[in-house]
């Protein structure tokens, strides 16, 4: 009998994405949200856990079946029905900053993503979860206690994001080594995070966050329409799932801006788009140009300033910072390998511009060095190498996935008998694997 | 005799069948009529179980469900992989080409359900979909080839044919029961009534159907045996963990007791032996009889499965029960852990109130503080 | 039932306070080290008397004085099976966060569920009668709590039976 293939569960501070090991796209991705009917309970989930919060359900003696009293604790919906539920329901974010903040509601999340979503019974499956860098050890140890003594779970191994988003870059063709060296650069809806990852222990002294990421450049799209009147057309509630749209299939990264600028205004019918909706109210048909935003939209990762007023270093010089802060001896290695992760980085050409730029950096660094050396001293040059993947959108489930479903991953798993032998302390080693060796 | 015996069920079986089989097209479509989406048929289908939430499990499986309604509007790639609970594999997938959807399953107590004619009721179930064993998928029992250029027209007969798919699972499973069932009613029917009723009792050579077993998990089975009255279905489960076994009691204790209830009457009788197997099956050999065992009972008698609609539900239901027997031990786990957290705070908030106020407290202008170690 | 709770609880407040009386003491053993002697048991003649303080046979609480520690294991009711499990998990999840609770000892005594260690850092940093009321509260609540997760898990397991037998009817 074969084993079962492990749960692989990527629960981030916006989306969860979870599925089975083995396959390329996790089989659902939905908020990390859930609603329950207590309205005051837990309320306070983002400060100090001692703090007000009302007990949980006491459970009498019911009488008969319409009383439902006692089990009040299975009624609530998560993900895409619990914001359809909204109304009725309060909801409630278990993470916050990508670490997990309420534990009660977390542990019923994960209940009912595996029991009615999976449909797998965690007794037969090992399960792969995911944190951020820099997790503090008691919450891997609350983690293994929810899994282990709740759930049942045969084995467990928890990942850290950023070295699963390498993991996953090994598809890319452009990769000829598998090496667990690299920066990641991870930006989803809320924030961008750049993390220096050596041998698959993360640099957490050099992490860098640009507080730009997804939802900046929505606004930004819709910022421009409105500036150029194309808004007008557009019913006020419906203008930032356009934006949205128009962010997710018009844009592109361009190389360079001034002549990008200079092609628009020569033939303005080449390149302006027509994006046509239609009001999802009265169903009114509407057209509108998508001009410059095309290009601009994800320029803010790159000239910070036409966007933002007090965050103004672009990514390349971010990326370039986080791997000058890293220790000398991996420096080689990280330029080598720049991971791109998340939504917020599959624009076209974004790899490449980025690239370019930290290329450019590192070079006139060189050159500055070997001319302050009297033109002594040769440099052989650094490799920047800037890598995206096909599956850059859910890298790090896909690299999850694909480390799962490796036979050493159930060594390097601790299983329930470990958890047993040893306790939760158990879990704040895990030993790194994939890497070329 | 024996001969006509089996004729006889054998028809009856065929009977069974296409009634359920007709049922099957008709409960959807009554589903569908309600709302055009699968989402909202899944929400409102909660709903109509008076509330209870996530209380019972559904038997349908979630990913079928979602993957067909995605490709039935836009065929594309797919390649998945997942599984059901109790051991079974799916694999859906495009081999040639992208309007060729091929649904894989493999289900461990396969070999049992053969035996008990589950291929026959797939045919049944899926004509036209079904796949013979030789062109079966390696590694897996049944395929379904779905051609999505030839899918039924309204949306009503395409939303049908998903939610029968998405039941592939607990399908296969109904086989022994379906089978158990028409063994009960040709026993009735060929049942004579003794002189006394006391002599029923005794009567030592109680017509019985054969014992049906299938092995559903690695250790745990189903055995599930007809009578003239009524048809015994048995379980026997096992607690890997000391806590689960205690919990695992308590519930089941409590289907036992359950039954007392006025309004419960109508439910199958349960009995719950510890230990040892009940009398049904204790002649078998290999049964295992420890602590962590236990045997569940359940006996139905023919108004369980009067008509197709209610077999159906009673067969969905029943096959699930393990399953919500241990989602109901780790949900209250979890209850008592969420217990715990809230008492260990409300201890830390006394142990605190025993160090005495630090005077000097520093805050910033947030009104945060800081905490010295 | 709670009048010959109220005695063995005042019984054991009366002996805590009494022998909560830690001073700081050196250790003989090492050069400029203060271990807790309840633990170290290096020195004799620096431990005193334990004590049992006990309610049936279930119930007691061992109070193992010394002159710069002091340990109070007890043992927690348990009538069945049910309270046996839901009483190890209990303390079990509370141990695994001792780090919050500085007296509680991370095992129990062999013989007893948990395990609290005070030592004169504590009663020099920690009012001495809110410690012991502390230890009293402990011990009134746990039972409380256990008899309580027992009642829910018995209610939940009926409602659990009942609905799902109700839908055969």
């Amino acid at each position: 009998m074969s084993r079962q293939a492990p749960l692989v569960i990527d629960n981030g501070t916006g989306y969860t994405k979870m599925g089975f090991a083995g396959n390329s796209e996790p089989s659902f991705v939905f908020p990390t949200v859930i609603a329950t009917h207590q309205s005051n309970s837990a309320g306070s989930s983002n400060s100090a856990p001692t703090t007000g919060r009302a007990p949980p359900p006491i459970a009498g003696k019911p009488s008969h079946l319409a009383s439902k009293r006692g089990i009040e604790d299975l009624d609530f919906f998560i993900g895409d029905e619990a914001v359809a539920n909204s109304k009725t329901y309060s909801l409630h974010y278990p993470i916050r900053h990508g670490q997990i903040e309420n534990w009660d509601h977390m542990e019923r999340f994960w209940e009912q993503s595996i029991f009615k979503y999976l449909r797998a019974e965690p007794e037969d499956h090992y399960v792969l979860l995911t944190e951020p860098p820099l997790n503090p050890p008691e919450n891997r140890e609350n983690t293994a206690e929810i899994m282990f003594e709740s759930f049942n779970v045969q084995g467990l191994y928890i990942a850290v994001q950023a070295v699963l988003a390498l993991a996953a870059s090994w598809t890319s063709s452009k990769v000829n080594e598998r090496t667990l060296t690299g920066v990641v650069i991870d930006s989803g809806d809320g924030v961008t995070h750049t993390i220096p990852v050596a041998e698959g222990y993360v640099i957490g002294s050099s992490i860098k966050h640009i507080p730009i990421a997804g939802r900046d450049i929505t606004y930004f799209v819709q910022q421009l329409l409105r500036d150029r009147g194309e808004s007008q057309q557009i019913p006020p509630e419906d203008q930032l799932r356009v934006a949205e749209k128009i962010k997710e299939d018009y844009t592109y990264v361009c190389q360079d801006i001034v002549k990008e600028f200079k092609k628009y205004d020569a033939d303005p019918y080449k390149y302006f788009a027509r994006f046509s909706g239609e009001h999802s109210v009265t169903g009114r048909k509407y057209d509108l140009d998508v001009g410059y935003e095309r290009f601009l939209a994800p320029e803010i990762f790159f000239n910070p300033e036409i966007y933002s007023s007090d965050f103004l270093t672009p990514l390349p010089e971010v990326v370039d910072t986080v791997i000058q802060t890293s220790p000398i001896d991996v420096r080689r290695g990280l330029y080598k390998n720049i991971v791109l992760s998340g939504g917020s980085t599959m624009f076209k050409d974004f790899g490449k511009r980025l690239q370019r730029d930290v290329k450019a950096i590192v070079d006139g660094r060189i050159a500055g060095s070997e001319t302050r050396s009297g033109s002594h001293i040769k440099s052989t040059g650094v490799e920047v190498n800037v890598i995206s993947h096909k599956r850059q959108r859910y890298a790090v489930w896909y690299g999850g996935s694909l480390m799962a479903s490796t036979p050493e991953f159930f060594n390097v798993s601790h299983s329930r008998e470990n958890y047993q032998e040893y306790g939760p302390s158990l879990v704040r080693r895990f030993s790194v694997f994939g890497s070329a060796s | 005799m024996r001969l006509f015996g089996q004729r006889f069920r054998r028809e009856l079986a065929i009977f069974g069948m296409s009634l359920i089989r007709s049922f099957a097209l008709i409960q959807p479509s009554g589903r569908a009529a309600k709302s055009p989406s699968t989402r909202l048929i899944q929400a409102s289908d909660k709903r109509e179980e008076k509330g209870s939430k996530m209380i019972l499990l559904e038997s349908h499986s979630v990913i079928i469900n979602d993957v067909l309604t995605d490709r039935f509007e836009k065929p594309s790639r797919a390649d998945i992989q997942f599984v059901d609970y109790d051991n079974v594999r799916f694999h859906l997938s495009t081999p040639s080409s992208k309007t060729q959807l091929l649904l894989s399953m493999s289900i461990q107590c396969w070999p049992d359900l053969v035996k008990y004619g589950a291929r026959d009721h797939l045919q049944h179930e899926y004509a036209g979909y079904l796949l013979d064993e030789a062109n079966t998928e390696p590694e897996y029992n049944v395929s379904l080839l779905i051609d999505l250029d030839k899918l039924p027209e309204s949306p009503e007969a395409k939303l049908d044919l998903i939610s029968s798919l998405a039941h592939l699972k607990s399908t296969a499973m109904s086989s022994p029961f379906i089978s158990a069932f028409n063994e009960q009613s040709s026993l009735q029917a060929s049942y004579k009534e003794p002189a006394g009723a006391q002599l029923a009792d005794q009567a030592p050579a109680e017509a019985k159907g054969d014992l049906k077993i299938v092995k559903y998990r690695e250790e745990e089975a189903i055995y599930i045996q007809a009578s003239h009255d009524r048809v015994t279905v048995i379980f026997s489960t096992v607690f890997k963990e000391e806590t689960d076994r205690v919990y695992g009691r308590v519930f089941l204790q409590e289907f036992v007791d359950a039954r007392r209830l006025q309004s419960l009457q109508n439910a199958p009788q349960v009995r719950y032996s510890n230990r040892e197997p009940p009398l049904e099956i204790r002649h078998l050999p290999g049964l295992k009889n420890g602590e962590d065992w236990g045997y569940v009972t359940f006996v139905l008698s023919p108004r369980h499965f009067a008509n197709p609609a209610q077999a159906l539900a009673t067969i969905n239901r029943i096959q699930l029960f393990r399953d919500y027997l241990h989602y109901h031990i780790k949900c209250s786990k979890a209850y008592m852990h969420s217990r715990m957290r809230y008492r260990v705070a409300e201890f830390l908030k006394v142990l605190n109130r025993a160090k005495p106020e630090v005077a000097s407290e520093k805050k910033t202008a947030s009104g945060r503080t800081f905490r010295t170690r | 039932m709670s009048n010959t709770l109220r005695p063995y609880l005042n019984a054991v407040r009366a002996t805590l306070t009494a022998s909560l009386t830690l001073e700081n003491f050196s250790s003989q053993v090492v050069e400029r080290h203060n271990k807790p002697e309840v633990e170290a048991h290096t020195s004799p003649e620096v431990l005193l008397h334990p004590l049992v303080v006990s309610r049936n046979e279930s119930e007691r609480v061992l109070i193992e004085p010394s002159v710069n520690s002091i340990r109070i294991s007890i043992a927690i009711k348990q009538a069945d099976e049910i309270e046996k499990i839901l009483c190890h998990k209990f303390t079990r999840f509370m141990m695994m966060r001792a780090e919050g609770f500085v007296i509680l000892r991370r095992k129990p005594l062999p013989g007893y569920d948990i395990s609290f260690l005070i030592t004169n850092f504590h009663s020099e940093s920690m009012l001495k009668h809110k410690l012991v009321d502390f230890i009293i509260q402990f011990m009134e609540d746990v039972d409380k709590e256990i008899s309580e997760m027992k009642l829910s898990l018995n209610a939940r397991a009926r409602i659990v039976a009942e609905s799902y037998l109700s839908t055969f009817a």
